[in-house]
């Protein structure tokens, strides 16, 4: 690509050269030349409601707006002559004469940002959460700029009701300025559309259609409105008193395997808040509500386990961190090795997998790991961790022609991938949603299947061309537009399947994934796995998993030779002497035994007991790697100290494995367990390009007492439900039910 | 009755530039534009039900609420409201139970306030369906309901 010739321009007497097809607004920027604005946003299209920052140019009438104006070559550009200045008071003058102001112009302004004297009068008055402590109000900070000490208009206020009927966040109109930055981002970012402005004139607000509340407009709670508002109209419930953080932490989401980046907002021993990085390549910014909101409430939940704790029929009794190891290892020192179980979540990090597995190997000699992937999905496991290791990279949907999306909705997760496929469909690939029920891709579909999840597969061989064995007598009312989309995607060469945690809960789901490998092997198809089990990959690289040794399944130099497990003589209903859940919850599924150690931040709901409690540190708090469903390893970084006595599960595993047998495991901090880690997967955790997995080929049964399909809540971590810490998420619950009735509700 | 509103929409192309035109066939056939309508038209043009309740509050032709048999229109331009238009809009509000915009629940009236109906001399005035009152009172106004069913 020929390098595109620079502009030069005058701006403030200042020649300077710059790029071309920028805003006069960017082009300031890029040279520290300030324009005051508030509509104006890196990211957002340009919009021009604010006036603010309106330039003087030489051969244009008038003042124009720099942020809708394009540099030319040549121009000559003031940014701050009288006339401007006089110019943007009368027009912030305007704009304030809409806005309470009294935070503004307040006399005491100065010593409160020192002593809050005021702090709580300004916020009854103004209903504000910014004045002035977090000097995160944009308003505030160009009134400074421009140097406006008072007002000569009356200040109307429109006295709409505060809106605080959503979860998450609080809508005060009455301090909207009507920048649009919100439905800029609602509409041209998120492509979600909830919002718009709705009226005109002085009754002008900013909502959804007909006086919906936003859960039931589709709003997707992502907070990319909460996060660009630069006044005080929209704030997040949890965090808009707390003020100004002191650090931010960059961590990777644990929550899906999409593994977004977080910026945590750390002050002190405490995440306040979480934001979107917008310059992230893997997920520009498009976290969604789990990543946003359900992370302060679930971390700083008042349940977690403060303290180890033994459980007798007599109570729970605090016990030192020695006292809890000792007896652990007491009780593990000469287990018989099939009657040991150790159950691990595929939510934890790859170092406190690695470690759980070395510890169940090496310390007692046992191959027996289990996860809930095992309950959830019984005898269909090994077909589905085959598919999940033959996922693609997420952007192949940039450039696909076709995307074809099985049981999965973006609503509230997996947003960077339902993003993508809505912005495919609107640069114009063709777009075909199977589902039970309406998904929010269905707007921008060529067709929108809707059937009964009993029917998918024979749909999917259909419209691939899997196999139509017998199918097609199914569908009699869809024949013309079955046959119009196998033509479309005959004629494509580049197509995507999306698989979405729906699919789970179709009873033939082993018949569905058939069909997908089938088609992915003949070429053309491309496969994206969107399902609950964050890092699933990481567990399968670890070798976490019965049967498969660590580092076995990465595919390194492109042989696709396959792994063979064998799951067939794995009895999860077998007593066992001892079992040991990490991150397991759902103790109720797990088989008897004489000693159960429970090792999770929060406590299970489950009716059974436990024998021992451990308190773990959560992603917040400990540092390690994921691997996410592309197969990229990313970090999580510690951002807080571990909550009481709590402690990192490699460190507890470590612990007390080295209290049974000496010298096998010895790791003082993560970087010695991912050396170690290292000598099996090369370069770990350094590696950036994406891990390759190969096949697996894993024999199975169905586990013994596994149940078929175990009815969960739809959004765990750590195997407990968000719903029963993070207070906003039952409203989403309580939604996906009303919607998808109960097809969404299995897995 | 109403044509199906499939019917009106494939008189339009699927480009989001028909939003208008369609929202307009809709209300023509329907006399106002129903969230059942607005979900069929976002499915159509690709344009979510929010963006279309934005785009048609906007402009006064549209109305969201279903007319009632006789529409009532109360004049509150310059002149008819310096001679208590507004008194009359008032009235009708609390006599009606309705607030303006809206149809009474036996969907005998709709309630709507205009700028100007261009007879400023005879003001106030209230247009009831296709006829124009001059001069009203509350009173007249009273007298005046009782004669539309």
């Amino acid at each position: 690509m020929t390098k595109e010739k620079k502009l030069s321009i005058t701006i403030d007497n200042r020649t300077v050269e710059v790029r071309p097809h920028l805003t006069i607004l960017e082009a300031a920027r890029t040279h520290n030349i300030y324009i005051p604005s508030l509509c104006a946003m890196e990211h957002l299209p340009s919009y021009g409601a604010c006036r603010l920052c309106v330039v003087e140019v030489d051969g244009l009438r008038g003042f124009p707006t720099s942020c809708t104006t394009p540099v030319e070559d040549g121009m000559v550009i003031r940014t701050d002559t009288g006339e401007i200045r006089t110019l943007r008071q009368e027009v912030l003058k305007l704009l304030l004469s809409e806005h309470p102001a009294s935070c503004l112009f307040c006399t005491e302004q100065d010593e409160c940002k020192d002593y809050q004297g005021t702090i709580r009068k300004a916020g009854v008055i103004t209903g504000c959460r910014y004045c002035p402590n977090d000097t995160r109000c944009e308003l505030q900070q160009v009134t400074e700029r421009i140097g406006l000490t008072e007002t000569s208009y009356p200040v109307y206020y429109r006295n709409f009701p505060v809106e605080k009927n959503d979860p998450f966040y609080d809508r005060d109109y009455n301090l909207c300025i009507l920048c649009g930055r919100c439905v800029r981002v609602c509409n041209s970012v998120r492509l979600n559309g909830t919002l718009s402005f709705k009226q005109r004139g002085k009754i002008t607000t900013v909502g959804p259609a007909f006086d919906r509340t936003h859960l039931e407009a589709g709003c997707e709670f992502c907070g990319a409105c909460v996060t660009v508002c630069p006044t005080g109209a929209l704030s997040t419930k949890t965090s808009k008193w707390y003020g100004k953080p002191d650090k931010e932490v960059a961590t990777t989401c644990v929550y899906c395997p999409v593994g977004c980046t977080l910026k945590l907002q750390v002050r002190k021993s405490e995440v306040l808040d979480v934001l979107p990085d917008y310059n992230s390549a893997l997920d520009h910014g498009f976290i969604c509500v789990k990543g946003r909101f359900a992370v302060p409430e679930y971390v700083h939940s008042s349940f977690r386990i403060p303290v180890p704790q033994r459980i007798t029929p007599l109570g729970y009794n605090d016990i030192s961190w020695d006292e809890a190891i000792a007896e652990a290892a007491e009780r593990l020192a000469g287990v018989k090795p099939d009657s040991f179980l150790m159950m691990v979540s595929p939510q934890l990090t790859n170092e406190d997998l690695f470690v759980a597995q070395q510890f169940a190997r090496q310390i007692i000699g046992s191959d027996q790991i289990g996860s809930p992937l095992l309950y959830d999905l019984g005898a269909d496991t090994g077909p589905f961790v085959n598919l999940v290791s033959q996922s693609s990279a997420f952007d192949v949907i940039d450039d696909a022609e076709a995307v074809l999306a099985i049981g999965f909705d973006s609503t509230y997760d997996y947003a960077p991938i339902g993003i993508g496929t809505k912005k495919a469909a609107q640069r114009g690939a063709v777009l075909v949603t199977i589902n039970s029920c309406d998904t929010n891709l269905d707007m921008l579909s060529e067709m929108a299947f809707t059937c009964g999840t009993e029917k998918w597969s024979a749909l999917v061989g259909l419209l691939t061309g899997a196999s139509a064995q017998g199918a097609a007598p199914l569908f009699p009312t869809w024949k013309k537009d079955i046959a119009g989309i196998q033509g479309i995607f005959k004629k494509s060469t580049r197509k995507v399947i999306i698989a979405g945690p729906g699919l789970l809960a179709a009873p033939q789901r082993t018949e569905i994934i058939e069909k997908l490998l089938k088609v992915k092997e003949k070429g053309g198809w491309d496969i994206i796995v969107a399902h609950p089990y964050s890092n699933l990959k990481g567990m399968l690289a670890m070798g976490a998993f019965h049967g498969i040794k660590t580092g076995a399944i990465i595919n390194e130099n492109g042989q696709a030779e396959g792994v063979k497990g064998d799951l067939s003589k794995f009895d999860l209903t077998k007593g066992c002497t001892v079992i040991y859940a990490v991150g397991v919850s759902d103790l109720d599924s797990l088989p008897d035994c004489d000693y159960l150690i429970y090792q999770n931040a929060l406590p299970s709901e489950s009716q059974r007991r436990p024998d021992l409690l451990l308190p773990a540190a959560l992603f917040t708090e400990s540092s390690g790697t994921v691997i996410n469903g592309e197969g990229r390893i990313l970090p999580v970084n510690k951002a807080v100290e571990p909550y009481r006595s709590a402690k990192p599960d490699w460190w507890i595993l470590n612990a007390i494995g080295e209290r049974i047998k000496k010298g096998v495991m010895k790791y003082a901090q993560v970087q010695s367990v991912q050396k170690e880690i290292a000598k099996t997967i090369k370069g770990f955790p350094g590696v950036k390009k994406r891990l390759e997995f190969s096949r697996i080929d894993v024999k199975m049964k169905t586990p013994k007492g596994a149940p078929k399909m175990r009815k969960q809540g739809q959004f765990n971590y750590r195997g407990i439900p968000l719903e029963a810490v993070v207070k906003g998420m039952k409203a989403i619950e309580e939604r996906i039910e009303l919607i998808s009735g109960s097809n969404r509700g299995a897995i | 009755m109403p044509k199906k509103i499939d019917a009106i929409l494939t008189q339009y192309g699927r480009k989001q530039d028909e939003l208008i035109p369609v929202l307009q066939g809709v209300q023509k056939e329907y006399g106002y534009i129903s969230p059942d309508s607005v979900s069929m038209i976002s499915r159509y043009l690709r344009i979510s039900e929010n963006q279309i309740f934005g785009v048609s509050s906007f402009y006064a032709q549209f109305r969201f609420t279903e007319p009632g048999r006789h529409s009532i229109k109360v004049c509150l331009g310059t002149a008819c409201h310096v001679q208590g238009g507004a008194t009359l809009l008032d009235m009708l509000e609390r006599g009606l139970a309705v607030e303006c915009g809206e149809t009474t629940p036996d969907k005998r009236f709709d309630l709507e306030r205009v700028a100007c109906l261009g007879c400023c001399a005879l003001s106030p005035v209230v247009q009831m369906d296709q006829d124009i009152y001059s001069r009203m009172t509350v009173n007249k106004l009273t007298e005046l309901l009782k004669i539309y069913e």
